[in-house]
């Protein structure tokens, strides 16, 4: 946005808000209402966590007497989601580093060399953007079976970048392919293999892109649970959504503890949001491209 | 333009780089997305003995899909995922415009209050699904608040309610996503020049006016976008069924829906435990993949032709 179109809608802004304060007051209103309605559910699961099932009934919405971390340890050490824990930081990361490296490299010559098939191979990717994958989750199933995969990280890992790649693929090519072209000549010039000029030219020149495709890949993997719910049968690989909807069931009357799952479940995602809050919002208005 | 005949040597290279830097991404997106997706559909016209492809069936599969005891499945869980749709549009989708709108004639704060209302959105559906089933429970902390404000007397059951079972999960579904449409509309309303607006008041036109006769036909493009996102997720609704009312959609079938219906036939918990029918689940899912593409392709045009360029 220019900075005379800026001034000017800032202008148009103050100008619309002096007369007319007081008819704001009913959106306001709407806006702390959803506020609201968003904030009190989490504000509860928060307070619960410290709470003994018999304080969750006697002080519903009070502060807990006192900030013991008994349900914390007791869903990390008892329901063994520590154990949980840490298979889902092992599955997102490997997916993220895994779907960064593979679509940068294909996005690489498909945005910048002129190879005569970049349309029909980019088109090949793309349509992945929308393929509903679960529909094939029989055949799929039966493929990692017959790769030995099932009940195996890596198993979850190769399944996410898959279903991750098009969408980086996407956005690497976009981003790749508004970089001047003396870029790589250059270094081409001065004798720089291809692998060099990806990895420590371009690769570089597109943070943000590699941003984007980490956060939205981490969040998606992070959050699934279809694939482990189908591919994941001994506990030693469960990982943390797929663990919450059996305590669910199992745990349902210590609420407690299954809240202070929840909130353990959360806080990578939590941590990650408040950090990255801006990017997350610019990155979803721009492309939609979530879930 | 003359396609130069000559291949230079940096050419060849890069005929050859491409090939090898393209490969390991197309090997793992062909292996576990491309090549599962087509057996599918191909093995929907099949017999099928447990997970063994038997023989050559035509359509028998989807005639035994429609017909008696599947039928009626089927038709639930359609309805069931049209009301969630139309649902999402008005809730979701109509809500998130007010509120975008809201924000956009604000300005200040707007930030402040997208972050707020997009936090739920990175949340894993499970998660959402799992508070809200503790909130809504009997004897949980809505119950308490409704009795105690007077609106509601006795056991709150709103999930074991087969009239308020299916409205519950798209509202919690429409909480979980609020923050999309909010997003996408606010960054398009950003894309409208302000002189518009401008305009627009000095003709004397309210805030209420502005937003249905100037800002939403400009807002097409993202409405397209919101529609299409919301049309593809609704047809992929499991998780939230799965973790608030179990894979059977209970109470009695009515918040079953298209995909865990096909969880159900794939992975056995339909009939009796264990049994699973993978012929009727594949024919579910090529159906599926015929809606989700025909519907995405009509959505897509849809909204293209309505598109106004200033």
């Amino acid at each position: 946005m220019s900075a005379r179109s800026l001034q000017r809608r800032l202008a148009f802004q103050q100008e619309l808000a002096i007369p007319q304060k007081l008819a704001r007051l009913p959106g306001w209103i709407i806006l702390l209402i959803w506020t609201a309605a968003v904030l009190l559910p989490l504000y509860i699961l928060v307070v619960s966590c410290f709470k003994t099932t018999a304080e969750i009934y006697d002080n519903r919405l009070g502060l807990p007497q006192s900030w013991a971390l008994d349900n914390f340890v007791r869903a990390w050490t008892r329901a063994d989601l520590g154990h949980n824990f840490i298979n889902s930081l092992v599955v997102t990361g490997g997916a993220v580093v895994l779907t960064i490296v593979v679509s940068a490299m294909a996005a690489y010559p498909l945005s910048r060399y002129k190879l005569g098939w970049n349309g029909i191979m980019l088109g090949l990717f793309l349509s992945g953007i929308m393929l509903p994958i679960r529909l094939a989750s029989v055949e799929l199933f039966t493929l990692m079976r017959t790769l030995g995969l099932l009940d195996s990280l890596t198993g979850l890992i190769l399944v996410y970048s898959a279903i991750r790649i098009p969408f980086a693929v996407f956005i690497f090519a976009n981003f790749m392919r508004v970089l001047p072209a003396e870029l790589d000549e250059a270094a081409r010039m001065d004798g720089a293999g291809e692998a060099r000029i990806l990895f420590q030219i371009v690769l570089p020149m597109v943070k943000p892109a590699v941003s984007i495709v980490a956060i939205f890949t981490a969040i998606a993997v992070w959050n699934d649970f279809f694939f482990p719910l189908i591919f994941i049968f001994d506990d030693r690989y469960k990982t943390v959504p797929l663990a919450i909807s059996v305590f669910v069931g199992q745990f349902r009357t210590d609420w407690g503890l299954v809240f202070a799952s929840l909130a353990i479940s959360m806080a990578p995602i939590l941590i990650m949001y408040c950090l990255l809050a801006r990017q997350i919002r610019e990155g979803v208005g721009a492309g939609g491209g979530m879930k | 333009m003359i396609k130069p005949r000559r291949t230079t040597s940096l050419q060849r290279t890069q005929q050859r780089m491409a090939v090898l830097f393209i490969l390991p991404a197309l090997a793992v997106y062909g292996l576990f997305v491309l090549y599962p997706l087509l057996m599918s559909l191909w093995g929907s016209f099949f017999t099928w003995k447990g997970l063994r492809m038997q023989e050559f069936a035509g359509l028998a599969n989807f005639t035994r899909l429609f017909a008696f005891p599947s039928g009626a499945r089927l038709y639930g869980a359609l309805w069931h995922n049209i009301a969630w749709f139309f649902g999402i549009m008005v809730l979701q989708n109509g809500l998130g415009l007010l509120f975008a709108w809201l924000l956009f004639l604000r300005g200040r704060g707007a930030a402040l209050f997208q972050s707020v209302f997009f936090f739920p959105a990175v949340l894993s559906p499970v998660i959402v699904g799992a508070l809200w089933r503790l909130l809504l429970a009997p004897a949980g902390i809505i119950e308490w608040a409704l009795n105690g404000l007077g609106l509601h007397q006795g056991r709150l059951t709103v999930l074991g309610n087969s009239h308020t079972a299916l409205g519950m999960l798209i509202a919690v579904d429409a909480w979980n996503w609020m923050g999309l449409p909010v997003l996408i509309y606010t960054a398009g309303l950003r894309q409208i020049s302000p002189q518009v607006f401008e305009a627009a008041k000095l003709d004397g036109a309210g805030n209420a006016r502005m937003l249905y006769a100037i800002a939403l036909p400009l807002l097409m493009p993202a409405l397209g976008t919101l529609t299409t996102l919301s049309f593809i997720n609704t047809f992929n609704q499991f998780d939230i069924v799965y973790v608030m009312q179990g894979v059977q959609g209970n109470p009695s079938y009515s918040t079953d829906t298209l995909v865990t219906y096909f969880y159900r036939l794939a992975f056995g918990a339909e009939g009796a435990v264990g049994i699973t029918d993978i012929g009727l689940a594949l024919a579910l899912g090529t159906m599926l993949f015929l809606i989700l593409s025909i519907g995405t392709l009509l959505m897509l045009r849809f909204f293209d032709k309505r598109t106004v360029e200033l």
